[in-house]
């Protein structure tokens, strides 16, 4: 059988590094291809060579056996491949049915003029939104929809101009479990229909159900290419990080946390819009609490109204016994409190910023007076932040003066934690911490969570990822319609206890 | 391998655009004029001339730079000066000392600016639209205070100041340079500037981080309502007369200064010297076309080719990577 696409000893280098070393990759048709590798290997930069992104610096690729130096965006789509970027593309402003087409608008001649084809449009719209379970009018805007949607709305746009190979980078990062699978049932049609598909994720237990083959980069370089059904979870991590990893992350250091002193206190909050009601919840000394809940539970609604980002009707939050009065996330920070927010490009770093300013804003922001408006940027001590932050949170990058875009996704989500790091909060909110980050330095996140929760420290990890929450949190508070319907403590949660929970049944 | 030479070629244009591509036109206009009419570069007299024509347009084009550094624009910049210049007209002439009619004009460049913010901030509309609104109103006060009549007849010592030069430095040029000095230093020294950066980048991550986005979107527009207001009194001094119409158009030679001066219309991008860059080009560019004798008319057609120019190569090397 021919490979669809055939990619040759590709090199791609970018100042100062070399993303890719002689890599040979290729696609059947049929096939899920696993792409895996820590954060940074390159990964997505293979892919953007493929969609026509980036121009490889050497190597060859075949498109259907055509041979080809380098690919546009253009020979890419005309070849039938199609990509679900990492990061979020779809833009806010556009409708979901402009958004599916956005950059090719199907046209029809009547009377020798070419017209948008407004009636395939609709009905090819209502065909893909159906399959991958977005239900909503395609007339949507796409601000008003969730971000689990959103990422659906990916997978849609993927699908629309009926491409031969799909590359999904990261395309469940969002999702919750239920849609994961329903996900994997379209993969599954679209194995039997031919089509090849490049599957790239951090979630190892994903890999097992869906993929065929796999090949691991580490550093730029070829590991090797495996049949999935031959090589174990474990063999898979060591040919990608080179060591071992497991075990839970669990207090044990106290025997009844629950005799601990509360450290962060929130009583009776709600929001005006009912997405919250009069929810309470407290963290005590070295505890880590989770939790759980369906995309749209209210959870984010919940976090963000205690951190100030969004308003809150009523309610109180106390922190180390401190009544703390919250109007705005600069009141949190001033309060000893952070958030890492659940989206990275919409609300996590600031894209004309470099590393090292991305980092400083919200120190600097802390020990600034009138609302942020005074004090100087003192330069020494935003060099020594950055520097921390880059060694305690491994951030691999050439420089912490480079632009954050030029990081792979993993690492930009590195880089937002420790700007939470460098201002020294008492309490963190973590609203899905590990989104986008590699197994390997997903575990150095629970060792730094666990450790700021030693050192007396509160934290809150929401999660989508129930066997991240049972590994990583003491209790878990169980949400649903916006109000915490049960909290477990480790000992007795189960995954099957609090799925039943949150769905309500 | 030729294309990827081809490409590299074009990300190196890209990095010396945005590093050098300002200061480039500034040098080629200079050339231009050099070759055109030599005479009117090579004399005593042609550095301060460029030197104080460009004065108004930088003072402008810093209030406007901050406008458009979060992602908004401030079309009543023209307006304002027009305004304060008729103000602090009228009240030299009631016999209220210079100092304190001078100071009092720039302040309420200030308030001007503060209805802007205060403005955009409980109406959540465009600042397009809501210094559309004002640029016309504040237009129309010029109107009522002055009767629709030129002011002038002010103490000499008002304008034999800002007329006179140091060494062959032009007071005026002296005074736009300080106030770009001074947020010079605000944009890169202190934190406030560095929010405004933040705000303009990204601005639900800015609010996320911490940044108080209302609060700062109004210093923004209280810092352009200033400088129009300073700009105002300059003009003010060197024409020795408040007309009922000045300062009308001039928003525009102000974004055509920022955005010239490798400020981004996306927002979040820009500095201060490539602004004041930026209000030297287009000092430059109304002297050589007055040195060579072209009519006015046709400055304005430069002046809006050389906006849709820059902003277009920005956007090729922005796109192109
Ligand atoms: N535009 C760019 N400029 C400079 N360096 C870049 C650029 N894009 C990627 N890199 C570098 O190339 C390397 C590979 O990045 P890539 O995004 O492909 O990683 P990845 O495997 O997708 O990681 P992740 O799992 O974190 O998404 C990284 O070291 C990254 O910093
Ligand atoms: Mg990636």
């Amino acid at each position: 059988m021919e490979a669809l696409v055939r990619m040759e000893n590709v090199t791609k280098e970018f100042p100062g590094v070399k993303a890719l070393d002689n890599i040979s990759f290729d696609i059947m048709p049929g096939e899920v291809h696993i792409l895996l590798g820590e954060n940074g290997a390159g990964k997505s930069t293979l892919m953007k060579i493929l969609s026509g992104v980036y121009q490889p610096t050497s190597g060859k690729i075949y498109l259907k056996g055509k041979e080809y130096d380098r690919l546009t965006p253009k020979d890419s789509y005309d070849n039938g491949i199609s990509i679900i970027y990492q990061e979020l593309s779809v833009i806010n402003e556009l409708s979901i049915l402009e958004n599916l087409f956005v950059g090719k608008l199907p046209s029809k001649k009547v009377m020798g003029m070419s017209l948008v084809d407004y009636k395939y449009m609709n009905d090819k719209a209502k065909e893909v939104l159906e399959k991958v379970g977005i239900k909503r009018s395609p007339n949507t805007m796409v601000e008003d929809i969730s971000i689990s949607e959103k990422q659906q709305c990916e997978i849609a746009k993927a699908l629309v101009s009926n491409a031969d190979v799909i590359i999904m980078d990261e395309p469940t990062t969002s999702l919750t479990t239920s849609e994961t699978e329903h996900l994997f049932s379209i993969i599954r049609q679209l194995k039997k229909e031919g089509k090849g598909i490049v599957y790239i994720s951090h979630k190892m237990d994903e890999i097992k159900q869906i993929g065929d083959r796999v090949t691991v980069l580490k550093d730029g370089t070829y590991v090797g290419t495996r049949n999935v059904e031959d090589v174990s979870v474990d063999d898979m991590i060591k040919m990608m990080v080179g060591r071992e990893i497991k075990g839970t992350y669990h207090n044990t250091e106290s025997d009844d946390l629950s005799k601990e002193p509360v450290i962060f206190e929130v009583k009776n909050i709600s929001r005006k819009d009912r997405k919250v009601n009069n929810v309470s919840f407290a963290v005590h000394k070295g505890e880590i609490l989770g939790f759980a809940g369906l995309v749209g539970s209210g959870r984010s609604e919940l976090m963000n109204a205690i951190f100030g980002a969004e308003p809150k009707s009523s309610g109180e939050v106390y922190i180390y016994g401190k009544k703390a009065e919250i109007k705005s996330p600069y009141d949190a920070i001033k309060n000893g409190l952070a958030m890492v927010t659940e989206n990275r490009r919409e609300t996590g770093f600031l894209d004309n910023f470099s590393i090292k300013q991305n980092i400083s804003i919200v120190p600097f922001l802390k020990t600034s007076g009138a609302k942020g408006l005074t004090g100087l940027v003192d330069n020494k001590a935003e060099n020594e932040y950055a520097a921390k932050e880059k060694a305690d949170m491994n951030i691999k990058c050439r420089d912490v003066e480079q632009n954050i875009t030029e990081l792979s996704g993993g690492n930009q989500q590195k880089v937002i934690l420790g700007k939470w790091m460098a201002a020294e909060s008492k309490v963190v909110i973590f609203d899905e911490p590990t989104k986008g980050i590699d197994i390997g330095s997903k575990s150095e996140i629970y060792v730094l969570m666990r450790k700021l929760a030693s050192e007396g420290k509160g934290v809150v990890m929401v999660s989508s990822e129930l066997p991240e929450l049972l590994s990583v949190c003491d209790r878990i508070c169980v949400f649903r319609d916006g109000e915490i319907r049960m909290t477990y403590d480790i000992s007795e949660a189960t995954e099957e206890k609090i799925v039943k929970t949150s769905t309500g049944e | 391998m030729s294309e990827n030479k081809v490409k590299k070629q074009n990300q190196n244009f890209g990095v010396l655009w945005q590093r050098y591509g300002t200061i480039g036109i500034f040098l080629l206009l200079l050339v231009v004029l050099t070759i055109a009419k030599p005479s009117s570069v090579f004399n005593s007299s042609s550095i301060p001339q460029i030197l104080k024509q460009s004065s108004v347009n930088i003072l402008l084009a810093l209030g406007e730079f901050f406008a458009i550094l979060i992602a908004g624009i401030d079309l009543s910049v023209g307006a304002v000066a027009g305004l304060v210049g008729i103000f602090s007209a009228q009240m030299m002439v009631a016999g209220i000392p210079v100092p304190v009619a001078v100071v009092a004009g720039v302040l309420f460049g200030t308030i001007a600016g503060f209805i802007n913010g205060m403005l955009v901030n409980k109406t959540d509309l465009h600042p397009f639209i809501i210094t559309l609104g004002t640029q016309s109103i504040y237009q129309g006060l010029m109107l009522v205070i002055s009767k629709s009549q030129n002011i002038y007849g002010f103490p000499t010592s008002f304008t034999a100041t800002m007329s006179a030069s140091v060494g062959f430095i032009p007071v005026t040029v002296i005074i736009a340079l300080i106030v770009a000095v001074i947020l010079w230093f605000f944009t890169t020294k202190c934190k406030a500037g560095r929010n405004i950066y933040a705000l303009g980048g990204n601005k639900d991550a800015a609010w996320y981080s911490g940044v108080n986005v209302k609060l700062h979107t109004l210093v923004v527009f209280m810092i352009s309502g200033t400088c129009s207001g300073i700009a105002g009194i300059v003009l003010l001094g060197r024409v020795g007369a408040a007309a009922p119409t000045a300062g009308t158009g001039y928003e525009t030679y102000a974004i055509a200064a920022s955005i010239i001066g490798g400020t981004s219309f996306m927002g979040g991008k820009g500095k201060i010297p490539g602004v004041v860059v930026g209000g030297l080009i287009i000092g430059l560019i109304n002297y050589g076309m007055t040195a060579l004798t072209i009519p006015s008319s046709y400055q304005k057609i430069v002046m809006g080719a050389l906006i849709i120019i820059s902003v277009a190569i920005d956007h090729l090397v922005a796109t192109k990577k």
